[in-house]
């Protein structure tokens, strides 16, 4: 393509741009909002992945010991343990400190421990974690079997929950997604179409002369494209505006909540983005003109 | 060389444009198509420019078979027709010039190209001193002209032409057929529908007479269709 030509169809597209001035203004609004939505739900959602990650990798096994057991006996359940494939570490807390950790983690609310009048009725334990977390819950059984072992325990419920809630988060931002995607693809359509109505002469006068089909086409085409991109833009700063505000919020009031830092991950955001706009704009212009230009 | 070659039409609501249509047009040549409003006129004009298809026959117009040919070559089609209509369908918001530059900048014709092809058409339709006109200004003559001009600045092998005169009073009318006259002197194909009889008599050229979608006489020149 000539850079003439090119030049041409940026003209026409800005022209008519400006002479639909409102529904450019819809366009707009509709791409930034729909796109501003995703992106928050983005953030939502790769937050979320990052938790779940995190406490994935958390996941521990803890085996109680029988009271009563020998230095011997202890160290034999160890051995057993110590033979599980796919161990990542292997730690054993005995009951003093475990009452100590219990201690610590009761901050100012001592008087709790008081009340067991010196008895400790922790016992003593191995805590294991693993190169592959959702191994834990046959190790747990096949542990208990172990002689000398009381019980087992591990959060691998709240993991699955949490699973859970991740999953029905996904599938509805996917719903979500595409419905905005279609909200956006009606206006944007609708607004080409618009512009393909108030040059309706100019088009049949192109075809009599023998314009070609990707010539009459192509300011359509940009103008869809300039109509996503400008929504993009606004939508990917708004997004980032917010990102940094919940960052700042959170990391003062609830700062166990380890939020995905902004860079680099928001570059990727702003890639989905303003592609999704751009994509999206040329869809909805080509969709119009299908059903309004036979050319 | 333009060939119809029994072509039939039928369109969706069930009424006949044309029913087994056979023409030829030689090159050169200054035909005027009459008849009746629903004769076949207008379609015919339409297989032309490739904007309907017959239901069965072949339509060829120089090297092209226009009822069997890729859409992507439809605008080479085109550029070789030159297209006029009753309404002159001009642009309102660009001058003369500008109108007439348009049919050259949408395909892609150079700069330099445009202004000298502009003002030479310009001046064979004698509107030179009009060039920054609007439309708007322009008498219904003049406007037509502008049309015509805009039609042949990118010499078109064949200048089709639907109603040229429908709109125009007598005396204009017979300028823009002078005009056709004209530009036919220089080889251009002229096909011109008319149902005005004033114009066919003055024109005295080879007339095809639609009824119903047939030929109905295609022997006769200008004077002896209006006496028979």
């Amino acid at each position: 393509m000539k850079p003439r030509t090119m030049k041409y169809f940026f003209k026409e597209a800005l022209k008519s741009m400006r002479r639909n001035g409102l529904m450019t203004l819809a366009s707009i609004s509709t791409v930034a909002l729909s796109l501003f939505m995703l992106g928050v739900f983005l953030c939502g959602v790769i937050n979320l992945n990052n938790m779940a990650a995190s406490l994935e990798n958390q996941v521990q096994l803890s085996v109680y010991l029988k009271d009563g057991l020998t230095t011997d006996q202890i160290m034999a359940v160890g051995r057993q343990v110590k033979a599980i494939p796919n161990l990542k570490h292997l730690e054993f807390v005995n009951k003093e400190q475990a009452m100590k950790e219990f201690k610590e983690r009761l901050g100012d609310q001592q008087q709790l421990v008081n009340a067991l009048g010196g008895i400790n009725p922790l016992p003593n334990s191995y805590v294991l974690t693993f190169e592959n977390p959702e191994d834990v819950k046959a190790t747990a059984k096949l542990v208990s079997t172990f002689q000398g072992v009381e019980s087992t325990h591990y959060g691998q419920d709240i993991i699955e929950e949490l699973f859970r809630v991740t999953q029905i988060i996904r599938i509805g931002g996917i719903v979500l997604i595409g419905f905005l995607a279609a909200a956006t693809l009606f206006i944007i359509s609708n607004t080409i179409r618009l512009t393909v109505f108030a040059r309706r002469k100019e088009i049949a006068i192109m075809k009599y002369v023998g314009a070609t089909n990707w010539f009459i086409r192509w300011p359509f085409v940009i103008e869809g494209m300039l109509l996503g991109l400008t929504g993009a833009i606004i939508a990917v700063l708004c997004v980032g505006e917010f990102y940094h505000f919940i960052t700042m919020e959170v990391s003062d009031s609830l700062a166990f909540f380890p939020l995905v830092p902004m860079f680099p991950f928001f570059y990727q955001l702003v890639g989905c983005l303003i592609g999704g706009g751009i994509i999206v704009g040329i869809i909805g212009s080509t969709i119009s003109l299908k059903q309004y230009m036979k050319v | 060389m333009i060939e119809f070659k029994n072509v039939s039409k039928v369109y969706d609501n069930g009424s006949t444009a044309l029913d087994n249509v056979c023409l030829t047009i030689n090159d050169g040549e200054f035909v005027l198509i009459c008849g009746h409003s629903g004769a076949g006129k207008s379609t015919l004009f339409k297989l032309l420019t490739h904007e309907v298809m017959p239901d069965s026959g072949t339509v060829i117009v120089d090297e092209f078979d226009v009822t069997n040919m890729k859409r992507s070559k439809i605008p080479k089609l085109r550029r070789k027709l030159g297209v006029v209509f009753q309404d002159f369908r001009l642009l309102p918001n660009k001058s003369v010039a500008e109108n007439i530059a348009f049919a050259l900048e949408v395909i892609e014709e150079k700069p330099q190209v445009i202004k000298e092809k502009v003002a030479h058409v310009l001046e064979l339709v004698g509107l030179s001193d009009k060039a920054n006109d609007l439309p708007e200004d322009l008498s219904g003559g003049e406007q037509q002209r502008v049309a015509v001009a805009r039609a042949i600045v990118n010499r078109p092998t064949v200048l089709i032409a639907d109603e040229p005169t429908g709109n125009l009073d007598p005396n204009t009318s017979k300028d823009i057929v002078d005009l056709f006259k004209h530009i036919n002197n220089f080889g251009t194909t002229v096909i011109m529908v008319t149902h005005n009889m004033d114009i066919v008599t003055y024109l005295n050229k080879r007339v095809i007479e639609l009824k119903d979608g047939r030929v109905l006489s295609d022997n006769m020149r200008g004077a002896e269709f209006n006496e028979a």
